[in-house]
């Protein structure tokens, strides 16, 4: 078990999403930056789609009531553990009754805490993932809060200390400013009810992060893109990284715990293989979308997928390694 | 051709030198075996006999990858000379792949110096950090 000490900020357990739901209006969940969650589970040999903890802001404490392995992946952050400090993207070992204390996010917006085994709270509707909107998943449908007492699955045996190269460095894109994120977008349906100009303001504009982005959504700001005329729509199916313009033309795009639906015009989508990078984007920060063709989308998610594939081998090769010692 | 006594001593002069344990040589009529003795050898290796000379105790690496004195997100270096330091404390990391191996202090102690070069291949047992052990600790390894 897991005892919540502190926590700052709307922290909650979240595995990969809840998938098989979405026709009757369930939205996904799941961790914002879902290649941090599947790193640290890879780290514990646990199944990828076990539940951590996504943590938002900080500081955040909490104590292990036996021992255990865990794994801190996602943001960079300055982490203890009895003591000892504890490097990005790391798997460590916790003795019970050992305090874990996060104390600040230098690089990033959310740590991921996985734990050998995963969160064990019960499954709802085919995922652990905590659904703010609807108030059921995770711990009681709510964010964490002190005193929350979290169970956890038969911990694995225990394992040496090992980290891994960051998604962000492996995966590290071009002409990526500091403090400017660039994500890769494919146009969306009401595209072409936008003239040239607005389209170009559109994909050069450098969009801030405002305070209201969540896991709901990111809402931007910058200057108004507007439609020729304006839209009419009918409520449709939305997903994950669709970035709709409202009537003010400040963008929204939306997040894991976006509804399924919504009449706002789409101006483009988020690739699926760049939502990880929306995910640890900073408020106050600057976001900019590159146009991307869809073949060259299906080619970042290749290039995802072979970067777990690569952690995967390479962490059992190092466990062969050292069991052969 | 008849094998000469000088030639025997040269040969002998290549195999220490090239680290070479044995040849044999055989031609009709005659053969000759050389095997150089290694005992003496490994005896006076200079990693051996330091350490115990000055007690100093040595972090080493324990897989092959290349030898990062920082993570790549952070500046400073996990140990610099002078810092006190745990039994146990990293010292470094080997990158090996995408992986991150932890390159572990075998003793608490003063850190001494930091051997290995940033960015240089190492391998399993290469010396990284050189620590001053407290006079009451024993090291782990």
């Amino acid at each position: 078990m897991i005892e919540i000490l502190s926590v700052t900020g709307p922290a909650s357990v979240q595995d990969l999403g809840r998938f098989d739901q979405y026709r009757f209006g369930v939205g996904t969940s799941g961790a914002m930056d879902d290649v941090a969650l599947r790193a640290g589970n890879i780290l514990l040999g646990n199944d990828e789609n076990a539940a951590g903890i996504e943590i938002p802001m900080l500081p955040f404490k909490l104590r292990f009531d036996r021992d255990m392995a865990f794994a801190l992946t996602g943001g960079d952050v300055e982490a203890e553990i009895a003591g000892r400090v504890i490097p990005p993207w790391w798997r460590s070992h916790a003795r019970a009754g050992d305090v874990l204390t996060i104390r600040a996010l230098p690089r990033g917006a959310r740590s991921y805490l996985a734990v050998g085994g995963g969160i064990d709270v019960p499954a709802v509707l085919g995922s652990r993932s905590t659904q703010f909107r609807g108030e059921f998943g995770g711990l009681h449908g709510r964010p964490l809060q002190p005193g929350d007492i979290l169970p956890c699955a038969a911990s694995t045996a225990a394992i040496g200390e090992l980290g891994i190269e960051p998604a962000e460095i492996t995966l590290a894109r071009p002409n990526a400013a500091a403090d400017e994120t660039i994500v890769r977008a494919v146009i969306a349906g009401e595209y072409d009810r936008f003239d040239a100009a607005t389209q170009a303001l559109f994909w050069s504009g450098s969009w801030k992060i405002t305070p209201q982005s969540n896991r709901y959504g990111y809402r931007l700001q910058g200057p108004p893109v507007k439609p020729k005329a304006p839209i009419e729509k009918r409520s449709h199916g939305i997903v994950p990284g669709v970035i709709q313009i409202p009537p003010n033309g400040q963008p929204i795009i939306q997040m894991r715990d976006a509804q399924t639906s919504g009449g706002y015009p789409k101006i483009a989508t988020v690739i699926r293989a760049d939502l990880w990078r929306v995910g640890q984007a900073r408020l106050g920060g600057k976001l900019r979308f590159e146009q991307t063709a869809y073949a060259d989308a299906l080619a970042a998610e290749a290039e995802m997928s072979a970067y777990l594939e690569r952690l995967r081998t390479n962490v059992r090769l190092i466990e062969e390694i050292r069991t052969c010692r | 051709m008849p094998i000469e006594l000088t030639d025997i001593a040269r040969l002998a002069q290549i195999l220490e030198r090239s680290g070479v344990d044995a040849i044999e040589i055989e031609e009709p009529g005659q053969s000759l075996k050389l095997v150089v003795d290694t005992g003496p050898r490994m005896a006076a290796s200079p990693t051996l006999v330091a350490p115990a000379a000055d007690h100093s105790v040595i972090a080493k690496a324990d897989v092959a990858g290349h030898f990062l004195a920082a993570h790549p997100w952070r500046d400073k270096p996990f140990v610099a000379p002078g810092q006190h330091i745990q039994a146990g404390a990293i010292v470094g990391l080997a990158k090996i792949g995408l992986l991150y191996a932890p390159i572990v202090a075998p003793a608490a102690g003063t850190v001494d110096a930091v051997i290995a070069e940033p960015g240089a291949t190492v391998g399993y047992g290469t010396p990284i950090v050189r620590i001053r052990p407290l006079s009451e600790s024993s090291p782990i390894n």
